[in-house]
């Protein structure tokens, strides 16, 4: 059973999209519970509040990093997979059925693990790190929707064939699928590494093994662990550019190259697991140097590629508009208002500028030294997975949201607002972040003025104030998280049907057409940008060596 | 377009000039920065070690009581304070919620750590210099420190340990001269200068007081006190005074029972912490690397808490 949208013309199987609105809104129920627990966890590390005592803090810290890290955005990408194997191929969804067991698992386990956690029978923190044990049925969760998870990849892969062998598409999966697809491929890595790992937690747990190594439980865990994150930046990839083509009409200047750069993601990007790992015991520094690069920086120069072409193809768009003057014209008269676009500009910018340069200097085997586990790293990973990621998700969604549900988006006004207050709000929790680290104050701590312990210890003074920044940028990015869910929520449930494309808000950008053959740069002022972005990751590396050549020597 | 499949034309179009720039550059900085890494190993002063030791809990433990038996100082808070020879072997044990011992250091002398866990993963994140390893249980990480400069320096715990992990906090303190040991009240003499262990006369039983005595210094040395006051006072763990012969209300296999706390309990409750559990307290305990000896003193310490 299809409809024909009627305001972008594809063909949407109406099965599909039923699966797609029940992922939407688990994922939108995972976020909701992530940012409650956020803003809890910002009230109790800000040491003027300290809100929670110490059980519940690292319970609630447990289930915010559940939720927001997999829940959220597995369920997103749940409903992504199906959309970008369905409607953007016009085509049919091979095994239904599929698609509901597995988003079935998704919600089973999604409930029993929050459910254990709020219990008080997983204070494991989100990494469970073995010998800490919790309750069997929180691992069984966790299964559970992994299992789901990786079904879900399947039933993609299926409707991708099923769309090939019916011709329902060119003879190349346009870029988006195409970049879905990469993230399914290394969906399926992460989540077969996941079952690897907690089947004998599970078995452990219950008693039935009575070891469990736990050097071999973090290098394994860690390829779940920080793996699905490089779904999440795939997937976010895919996104950009979609964004840039609806908002625009952006398109890759160059197609050889984005998909190069999705492909160096599938072959490189898995093994950098190895960043939790390089101030550990037991595994040499050749596999960490080898592994913690990439394979020499190969994922990173997919990144690279990619921040090239995102930007690039929305200037040579708007450059074709007419919008030539001066190196930033085109990105001085986009179209701020829309949404889409700015949470597309400040999801490019925070990953990049933020999380990205973090991420290249941190993951380096000797200046880890010096901030592995302080809260630098969860300051890198709000500039990767919050920005980035979710800002992506939610910015795509006020397109998705009203095509796939037909609904009028509520309180329109606000939604200009949205990105802003979200993406500015993360952008100084992860710079105070950044900056406690540098100070050495850790990640996951209860009290950092270690009351109840045999010995003080005092920060540098200026905590105080980055404290301060982080927990003002918590509130923000906890408004601008609410405005969205609750508008997604409203939109979802209650919004005013859309009856024909005069009710959709945003616009859809159409391709401009290239003028005349081109002499000289196509993108000088990406070029500029993404100049300037070097300078500051060499500068920020430079920094980072000069505080690691003042620590103790150490071999 | 990311919507519609590529223009025919796709594969063979030529890269833009800018954005080949753009790439060129980029495999530049990402081989740079590999090389650099390497490259730190033979000229920079500050690398991961990658030497690692199987140990046992039980071991590690044993190496440590020996270490701390042979160059202790003095006692800080319940903690040894221990004064390695510089170019020496070091042990540090981690375990929920204490590091163990504090450490005398020479600036500017290499020392060879030993650090390992005798529970959970815990993190050695030395401060202010902000230095931050891994400690695991069963793997002994040896990593050679130079001390750069004197002071005190803390050790914490940045890897989360149960509901105490804020509490797991030790001490190093790094010295030019012995002369600087007063200003931290220590002193530079070592405190067991007998015959060294093995050449002890073979052991009487010891009377009710004497294994009491054992277990109050077990007490101490197992970091118990991180956890259970003698004093009635209330910190993660249930207090120890007064409670033995008495009946507390325990949560097993998620029921409430009662038990009487004899020594059979007791012996249960270090060894299988989380079987029998006094109900509203958090099942955080692991179970103790501890001898039956050790176990019969400490019980024997616990009676004495009246």
């Amino acid at each position: 059973m299809f409809r024909t949208c009627d305001i972008t013309g594809f063909k949407v199987d109406l099965k599909a999209q039923t699966l797609i609105r029940v992922n939407a809104v688990f994922a939108v129920v995972s976020l909701l519970v992530a940012i409650a627990c956020a803003i809890l966890l910002v009230f109790t590390r800000w040491p003027q509040f300290h809100l929670l005592d110490a059980e519940w803090f690292y319970r609630v810290l447990t289930a915010h990093g559940l939720n927001a890290l997999i829940f959220w955005i597995v369920f997103f990408e749940a409903a992504g997979l199906v959309f970008g194997s369905t409607v953007t191929l016009n085509a049919r969804m091979a095994y239904p059925m599929g698609g509901w067991i597995a988003t079935y698992l998704m919600i089973g386990g999604f409930l029993l693990t929050n459910i254990m956690v709020f219990q008080g029978f997983a204070d494991v923190l989100f990494t469970s790190y073995v010998p800490l044990k919790a309750h069997p049925l929180y691992y069984l969760g966790i299964i559970l929707f992994a299992v789901g998870a990786l079904l879900m990849v399947a039933v993609f892969f299926g409707n991708l064939m099923v769309a090939r062998k019916e011709k329902t598409y060119g003879e190349s999966l346009p870029l988006f699928t195409y970049g879905l697809t990469a993230a399914a491929i290394i969906a399926v890595i992460t989540l077969a590494t996941g079952a690897i790992i907690y089947i004998p937690a599970l078995l452990w747990s219950m008693g039935i093994i009575e070891n469990l190594d736990p050097a071999t439980y973090k290098v394994v865990w860690w390829g779940l662990g920080h793996s699905s994150q490089q779904i999440n930046v795939c997937a976010m990839v895919a996104i950009w550019y979609l964004m840039s083509l609806l908002t625009v009409g952006g398109v890759s200047i160059n197609e050889k190259v984005s998909r190069t750069g999705f492909a160096l993601y599938v072959l490189f990007i898995c093994i950098a697991s190895a960043h939790h790992l390089l101030t550990d015991p037991v595994v040499s520094s050749p596999w960490k140097v080898w592994n913690t690069s990439y394979a020499m920086y190969a994922a990173v120069l997919a990144s690279m590629i990619h921040a090239f072409a995102v930007p690039s193809s929305i200037e040579v768009a708007q450059r074709r508009k007419g919008l030539v003057n001066g190196m930033f014209q085109w990105l001085a008269k986009a179209p701020w208002g829309n949404p889409a676009f700015s949470s597309l500009v400040i999801s490019v910018a925070g990953f990049g500028f933020i999380g990205g340069i973090t991420g290249v200097i941190y993951g380096k085997e000797q200046i880890n030294i010096i901030v592995h586990n302080t809260i630098a790293i969860t300051g890198h990973f709000k500039g990767t997975v919050v920005i980035g990621t979710t800002l992506a998700f939610m910015g795509i969604s006020y397109y998705l949201v009203p095509l796939i549900f037909r609904r009028k988006i509520v309180a329109f006004g606000l939604a200009k607002w949205q990105p802003w207050i979200f993406g500015i709000g993360i952008a100084l929790v992860a710079v105070g972040m950044l900056s406690l680290g540098g100070y050495g104050v850790p990640r996951r701590h209860w009290d950092n003025s270690f009351s109840g312990g045999p010995f003080g210890h005092t920060f540098n003074p200026s905590i105080d104030l980055f404290w301060g920044i982080v927990g003002i940028g918590g509130v923000l990015a906890f408004l601008g998280a609410l405005i969205w869910v609750l508008q997604m929520t409203i939109t979802v449930f209650f919004g005013p049907k859309i009856k024909g494309p005069q009710d959709f808000q945003l616009a859809l950008a159409a391709v401009p057409e290239a003028k005349k053959e081109h002499k000289g740069f196509e993108a000088p002022g990406t070029l500029t940008l993404t100049l300037f972005f070097m300078i500051l990751l060499v500068v920020f590396f430079l920094l980072n060596m000069k505080w690691l050549a003042g620590a103790w020597e150490v071999q | 377009m990311a919507l519609l499949p590529p223009a025919a034309d796709w594969y063979e179009k030529k890269i833009a000039k800018d954005e080949k720039m753009w790439i060129v550059l980029s495999v530049l900085v990402c081989l740079i920065m590999f090389a650099w890494m390497i490259i730190w190993h033979v000229y920079g002063k500050q690398n991961p070690s990658s030497v690692t030791y199987r140990t046992t809990p039980r071991e590690f433990s044993q190496l440590c009581d020996a270490f701390n038996k042979k160059y202790q100082v003095g006692e800080d808070q319940g903690i040894p304070v221990v004064m390695p020879p510089a170019g020496g072997d070091v042990f540090l044990m981690a375990q929920m919620w204490r590091w163990s011992p504090v450490l005398i250091l020479k600036k500017d002398q290499w020392y060879n750590f030993h650090i390992s866990s005798l529970d959970l993963l815990h993190g050695f994140s030395l401060q202010p210099t902000n230095m931050n390893f891994m400690v695991y249980p069963n793997y002994d990480y040896v990593l050679k420190f130079k001390p750069n400069a004197a002071g005190e320096y803390k050790v914490i715990c940045n890897e989360f340990c149960g509901v105490g992990h804020h509490t797991m906090i030790g001490k190093i303190v790094v010295i030019e001269s012995e002369s600087e040991l007063g200003k931290y009240g220590y002193s530079a003499q070592y405190i067991n200068t007998s015959a060294p262990p093995g050449n002890e006369p073979p052991a009487a039983p010891l009377t009710e007081e004497e294994l009491a005595a054992k277990g109050a210094e077990l007490y101490k040395s197992k970091a118990c006190n991180a956890c259970h006051s003698v004093d009635g006072s209330k910190l993660v763990g249930p207090t120890w005074q007064g409670v033995y012969g008495s009946t507390e209300k325990v949560m097993a296999d998620g029921s409430e029972t009662e038990v009487q706390v004899n020594d059979e309990y007791i012996r249960e409750s270090i060894l299988t912490p989380n079987a029998k559990l006094v109900k509203d307290y958090p099942a955080s305990m692991q179970p103790q690397v501890i001898s039956e000896d050790e176990i019969k003193a400490i019980t024997a310490y616990i009676k004495s808490l009246k």
